[in-house]
């Protein structure tokens, strides 16, 4: 358990050193805060309902690019074969590489707590929705992190890597849309598996034990698999 | 061809390797390697790039999983027994891998605190292996700006760390200049008998001057393996082999 301690800290100075995940922070709080403005002198409603569908939509973008490097550059590097070959369990490898990257992406969806700060100082916005709002952030950023790592383990090469979770994550979007087109039980199946389906109910202060299931579940099937493919040797 | 075989340098075992293959898909990486190396001895795999050498250091340090056959590694399978095989070794790649945005000092205290050390133990086998090492000058650099042959160094200062039984090497003088090479050679030799060294080599003065032991590889299969005299001259005998 220490050796995930360990191994974390490392991820975090990694995470928190790189330019990348800096770049990231900005471009998304910039558009966010640009945004913002924007829908709150237009529509002068003191929600944050549109917020959090574009922090989605933005997460969706820029999670895959975060998380690219994760194992990818570990394999590049030759520095996955450190790793490999010390006395530590895969799963808390990716554990690890997880955490890190939750806190930084959970970091900058805090970074737009001050909207809501904004909205109490000048308004009277329902709170409900705005609590419940960033439980669906933490969820579905959570799975996007999880999703991000496990195609960075399957590949040294970033782009390839940033490029297979940003497909996985559209499809999983949009797969409710081809229901129509498949007969009974399938085309449940396939709504029960869209992102978005999941995420605007709790987004709209609606939770869901199955929603919020569906997040964890995902998660962990996305981490599952990564440990799995790590110790493929 | 006949293997020929030499009797190990000491009686226990630090290396048992029964029958072992590695498979790529279709690719016979390794073919029905088996080798006793004893405990305390410098042993070395010779052999030309892509003879396999890689791959059986890779099965040893636990990085690589045999496709076929047994590996037992201080007395512990390396497949079945993973990480308490993997407890038992310090293993240097070829490439010499560090994590380029840390200084010397914390990646030998990250690879420390990874192989189990305590708070406590790791700023002292710090400081034991850069005394070793002579690693005073670099501590506090960022390992991306480190010299190849200071880049060794410290790869070779994070496999001691934790006082491996077994320290794996592979191709530990590739790319070092004529002095850090004798450096390098000197410091393996030190090693034992305190360690067993396996070390992968693909030139033949070296292996004369650095092991007590040497097998051929070659194709992926093991040509032969006998014991370096001081005086050996191994050519005639490698040529025999190839």
């Amino acid at each position: 358990m220490s050796q995930l301690g360990v191994l974390t800290r490392k991820e975090l100075h990694g995470t928190f050193t790189s330019p990348i995940g800096y770049t990231i922070a900005a471009v998304f709080l910039l558009v966010l805060g640009y945004t913002f403005s924007l829908s709150l002198f237009q529509t002068k409603v003191a929600n944050l309902n549109y917020i959090f569908h574009q922090m989605y939509v933005l997460s969706v973008l820029l999670v895959p690019v975060l998380t690219m490097r994760a194992f990818a550059e570990e394999r590049r590097n030759d520095t996955l074969e450190l790793l490999l070959t010390a006395p530590v369990r895969e799963v808390w490898i990716v554990l690890a590489k997880y955490l890190a990257g939750v806190a930084m992406v959970w970091g900058m969806y805090a970074g737009s707590i001050v909207y809501a700060v904004i909205l109490g100082l000048y308004g009277e916005p329902d709170w409900g929705p705005i609590y419940s709002g960033y439980l669906a952030l933490a969820l579905c950023g959570s799975l996007l992190v999880a999703i991000g790592i496990l195609t960075s383990s399957v590949t040294e090469n970033q782009v390839v890597a940033a490029a297979l979770a940003l497909g996985i994550v559209l499809m999983l979007w949009f797969i409710d849309a081809a229901s129509s087109l498949v007969g009974a039980p399938f085309d449940q199946l396939l709504v029960n598996l869209s992102l978005i389906g999941h995420f605007r109910p709790i987004a709209t202060g609606s939770v869901f034990l199955s929603d919020v299931a569906y997040f964890i579940t995902g998660t962990l099937f996305a981490l599952f698999l990564a440990t799995r493919w790590l110790s493929e040797r | 061809m006949t293997v020929e075989r030499a009797a190990p340098a000491s009686t226990g075992a630090a290396v048992v390797a029964r029958n072992v293959s590695k498979r790529y898909g279709p690719v016979l990486a390794l073919d029905d390697v088996s080798l006793d190396i004893a405990q305390g001895e410098v042993f070395c795999l010779l052999g030309p790039n892509g003879s396999g050498k890689t791959t059986f250091i890779r099965m040893l340090a636990g990085y690589l999983a045999p496709s076929h056959g047994a590996l037992t590694l201080a007395g512990h399978d390396v497949t079945t027994d993973s990480l308490a095989a993997r407890r038992k070794l310090g293993y240097v790649p070829e490439s010499v891998p560090t994590y380029r945005h840390m200084r010397v000092d914390e990646f030998l205290r990250f690879m420390g605190r990874l192989r189990g050390l305590s708070t406590g133990e790791v700023g002292a086998a710090i400081e034991r292996v850069a005394a070793m090492l002579m690693l005073g000058d670099v501590m506090r650099k960022p390992t991306r700006a480190l010299s190849r042959g200071f880049r060794q160094r410290v790869g070779l200062a994070q496999a001691l760390l934790h006082d491996p039984e077994i320290v794996i090497l592979d191709e530990p003088t590739n790319g070092l200049d004529p002095r850090q090479i004798i450096e390098v050679r000197s410091l393996i030799r030190s090693l034992a008998p305190r360690h067993t060294v396996i070390m992968s080599s693909h030139i033949l003065s070296e292996v004369e001057k650095t092991a007590d032991r040497v097998a051929v590889l070659l194709g992926g299969k093991l040509r032969g393996e006998r014991a370096v005299g001081a005086s050996a001259d191994l050519e005639p005998w490698f040529m025999s082999l190839t």
